[in-house]
């Protein structure tokens, strides 16, 4: 078994060799930042029309919409960058391409994870950093507030990614349906959590949790206590470990050969 | 011309039954019409509350945000289907055939469309009806069909043109993304174009995005963006436009490909 | 010695859920019922391979072989029977098995499509744990042995799929392994990369003493690399042995088709077998320790003058199906 530490230097490289691959085509690369930013900056528009008008909704002002902008667009950045498997995931899992994971001494699921990367979301990165500056919010003092929350959001992201397309160990073909289902917490995340009633807002903090990943950092951004904190990171961590449970959970039933086939 | 109709009739059908096996999709769809739609039910709220005037009927902005979507959303995302036969190589064996690849790409597109369209329409108007609680006028209604659908139709055109793009692209989700979003903004998906900057709205005239989105579901607000008429017009245009387009993007495609060799 | 190999009455079936639709909504309904069907794909399997041979398991499509391959890697299960690579069992020691058996799949790649294989093998390092020094002179001495070349800082997407092959060897070989898997290696390459292939793994082989066990469908394969054959066939074992007696009994037949002037060539020969006739075209079963192929031709020619001629082996199923029939035979007789 090797050890821990080795384990660490593994993941190292894995980043390294992922993000490389990501850079390996120069022109598409570039492309795919620039026209993410340009298509993150797009999207706010609506808001700063709206937010002209208004000045504050349900409390929110503009300033609030570019921090939950910000901190969402880097966290999914991040994610898809480091961890950019997880949008494969029930792909790999549905082609049996978890075979050539199982034959090496690592983790297949830190491995599936890290052997994508998407380029655009170095844009998701660089537009997400552009509009936390932007906001006027945040000092440099509460910079690693903001640093924390996004790495702690994009640990959700990353974990609810797995969640949902560790379906395909049971349900083979859910690519369609999973991919929605993940893009359904990207879409909730970025709309001020003041606007859900009760229900809802039980919903996007427990089986869609939008609201870890977009409104508990805006919290914490503005209110830096250690409650929130506590909670943010307790949030990542829970869902953490339901998504490593439920994929070896899925791993063992692969390793069973069960699969799913359709005739008719 | 009966028989032009009926070789590219027979793209539309084999498109349609592929539809029917691809359900999943659509209920995701139609599954996101119930989200979009509860989420600006509320926004519209809060912000007739802060005193926005065009939200003063929020519910008619709803409807409008039900058209807006319900187009959106017919459209097939073809763009991702030609891109892929480009890669493969697909495309060089279509160019031996006797048909236009275009032509038989757009009529099963339409195919797709004619499928997705009334299943979407009617998620669509139970969901706002769902969240509103009203129903507008049926003139209103009656004249928001055919021209949703007709500007969807122009929607999978312009899906058409970016997907060629992958003759020269290595992967055109970039510029679909784009143009999504800036078909959002300025063809008015969530806001009506009445509320933005003059700068805006005037960049917006010079793209078809208007013709799309905005002008169409303008009925079902208080006041219009465009009569009828006008409208007629403004989609004669850009469809002419667009088939121009396809037309030059093809030639280039056609060129490039007997340069390189596919 | 301890066998690298041990295989004791190994069976693994599938639950197969099959759905009528392809629809969500249906394969959920599905997942609570429980219509299964059961595919027996390795039945009572056994056998053992001791260190540094090399071994061709063959046998036609649904046969078994990859499965058997995935147990014996630690990628399934088996469901009755008990396998023991290298002394460890895969399902339940994959960890410490992984250090010392590479893989190689003939349809999946493990080297980085964008990347030079380099970056893949460098990577590699780290999966294993290997000390770097050591490391970066292995590599350098395989990409020599595998004459790669320039080959290892090329992208992958650049390369042929024999230049791929033999990167992914490579790759497999980096943390010298006690055994090498290897699943349709040579699936989709020219003559000339196949033969390269062969030639690479069986020197490899006998330099480093890695056991091989490789799947194929050619034949070839079986021939050029290894010393002895497995012919599984319906999840059973049919036949287990040196190379040199499947040759003598069943790989000597040649499928020799001619085309004639005349309509029906008649050639009644010890060992010829004629399988169709008409419309000027002939099919023959050559038997070519009874009678060489020259005499036949010559006979051939002797009754018509031929036209064309094409000369094959004798398909595998061919070989497979005779095996069958004699093992049924000897079933029977005894």
């Amino acid at each position: 078994m090797a050890a821990p530490s080795n384990g660490l230097a593994f993941a190292r490289a894995l980043v390294a060799t992922n993000v490389k691959g990501a850079l390996a085509l120069r022109g598409a690369f570039v492309l795919q930042v620039v026209f993410m930013a340009l298509n993150n900056f797009t999207f706010f528009v609506f808001w700063w029309v709206l937010m002209r008008r208004v000045t504050t909704l349900r409390g929110w002002q503009i300033g609030d919409i570019q921090v939950l902008f910000g901190i969402v667009a880097a966290a999914f950045g991040l994610a898809v960058t480091v961890a950019g498997g997880v949008r494969h995931l029930g792909r790999f899992i549905d082609e049996g391409d978890l075979d050539t994971l199982l034959t090496q001494p690592r983790s297949v699921l830190v491995y599936a994870l890290g052997i994508r990367s998407q380029p655009s979301g170095f844009g998701d990165l660089i537009s997400g950093a552009i509009f936390i500056a932007w906001s006027g919010q945040v000092s440099w003092r509460t910079l690693p507030v903001v640093v924390a929350a996004v790495v702690a959001s994009a640990l959700i992201f990353v974990a609810c990614g797995v969640l949902f397309f560790s379906l395909a160990f049971w349900l083979g073909k859910v690519e369609s349906a999973a991919r929605q289902i993940w893009e359904l917490l990207i879409t909730f995340s970025l709309y001020p959590e003041p606007l859900f009633g009760g229900l809802i807002r039980l919903a996007l903090f427990t089986v869609l949790p939008a609201g870890f990943v977009g409104y508990l950092p805006v919290r914490l951004v503005h209110e830096p206590s250690l409650l929130h904190a506590a909670v943010l990171s307790g949030g990542a961590a829970a869902y953490l470990a339901l998504a490593v449970l439920v994929f070896d959970r899925g791993l063992r039933r692969y390793a069973s050969g069960s699969r799913f086939s359709t005739f008719g | 011309m009966t028989r032009f109709i009926r070789r590219y009739a027979a793209f539309a059908r084999i498109a349609i039954a592929q539809a029917r096996r691809e359900r999943a999709e659509l209920y995701g769809r139609a599954a996101f019409f119930v989200v979009i739609l509860g989420v600006f039910s509320s926004l519209w709220r809060a912000a007739a509350d802060a005193g926005l005037p065009v939200a003063a009927e929020p519910r008619s902005l709803v409807w409008y945000l039900a058209a807006t979507e319900w187009i959106v959303l017919s459209a097939p995302p073809i763009h991702l289907d030609i891109q892929e036969a480009i890669r493969r190589g697909d495309v060089v064996y279509q160019l031996g055939r006797p048909v236009s690849y275009v032509i038989a790409e757009f009529a099963s597109a339409l195919g797709l469309l004619a499928f997705r369209a009334p299943l979407l329409g009617l998620a669509a108007f139970l969901c706002a009806y769902a969240f509103t609680g009203w129903i507008p006028p049926l003139g209103a209604l009656a004249i928001v069909v055919p021209f949703g659908l007709a500007a969807a139709a122009l929607l999978t055109a312009l899906f058409l043109w970016t997907g060629l793009l992958a003759f020269w692209l290595q992967d055109v989700s970039p510029v679909y993304w784009l143009g999504q979003k800036l078909m959002f903004i300025l063809g008015g998906l969530m806001l009506p174009l009445t509320v933005y900057p003059e700068i805006v709205r005037r960049i917006a005239a010079l793209t078809p995005f208007p013709v799309v989105l905005g002008e169409p579901a303008s009925f079902l607000l208080k006041d219009a963006m465009v009569t009828p008429g006008a409208l007629v017009r403004n989609l004669a245009i850009w469809c002419c436009m667009t088939a121009l387009a396809l037309g030059w993007i093809f030639r280039r495609a056609r060129v490039a490909l007997t340069i390189n060799g596919g | 010695m301890q066998p690298a190999v041990e295989l004791n009455e190994v069976s693994k079936s599938f639950r197969v859920r099959r759905a009528r639709s392809g629809g969500a909504s249906a394969r959920v309904r599905e997942l609570f019922r429980a219509r299964t069907e059961t595919v027996l794909a390795v039945d009572r399997l056994s056998f053992s391979i001791a260190p540094g041979e090399r071994v061709a398991f063959i046998g036609p499509n649904g046969a078994g072989k990859s499965t058997t391959l995935k147990v014996l890697a630690g990628i399934l299960r088996p469901d009755a029977g008990e396998v023991r690579v290298l002394g460890l069992v895969p399902s339940r020691q994959r960890h410490a098995l992984a250090f010392q058996i590479g893989t190689v799949f003939g349809q999946r790649s493990q080297l980085w499509y964008q990347l030079p294989p380099r970056d893949t093998f460098e990577l590699l390092g780290r999966v294993y744990d290997l000390d770097r020094r050591s490391h970066a002179q292995r590599i350098a001495m395989l990409t020599a042995v595998f004459e790669l070349g320039s080959l290892v800082d090329t992208p992958v997407r650049h390369l042929s799929l024999g230049e791929r092959m033999r990167c992914e060897i490579v790759a497999s070989l980096l943390h010298s392994p006690h055994i090498l898997f290897l699943d349709e290696p040579t699936i989709g390459l020219d003559v000339s990369a196949k033969a390269v292939i062969r030639e690479l793994l069986r020197t490899e082989s006998e330099r480093e003493r890695v056991t091989l066990l490789l799947t194929s469908h050619d034949t070839g394969d079986m021939e050029r690399v290894c010393t002895r054959v497995i012919v599984i066939h319906g999840g059973r074992l049919l036949w287990d042995g040196p190379i040199g007696a499947l040759r003598r009994g069943y790989l000597k037949t040649k499928r020799v088709t001619l085309w004639s002037d005349a309509e029906h060539l008649e050639l009644a020969m010890p060992g010829v077998r004629v399988l169709a006739s008409g419309s000027y075209r002939t099919e023959l079963e050559v038997a070519l320790d009874i009678t060489p192929l020259g005499r036949v031709i010559d006979a051939a020619v002797r009754v018509a003058p031929i036209r064309d001629m094409a000369i094959d082996d004798a398909p595998l199923d061919d070989v497979i199906r005779a095996l069958y029939a004699n093992a049924d035979n000897r079933s029977g007789a005894s």
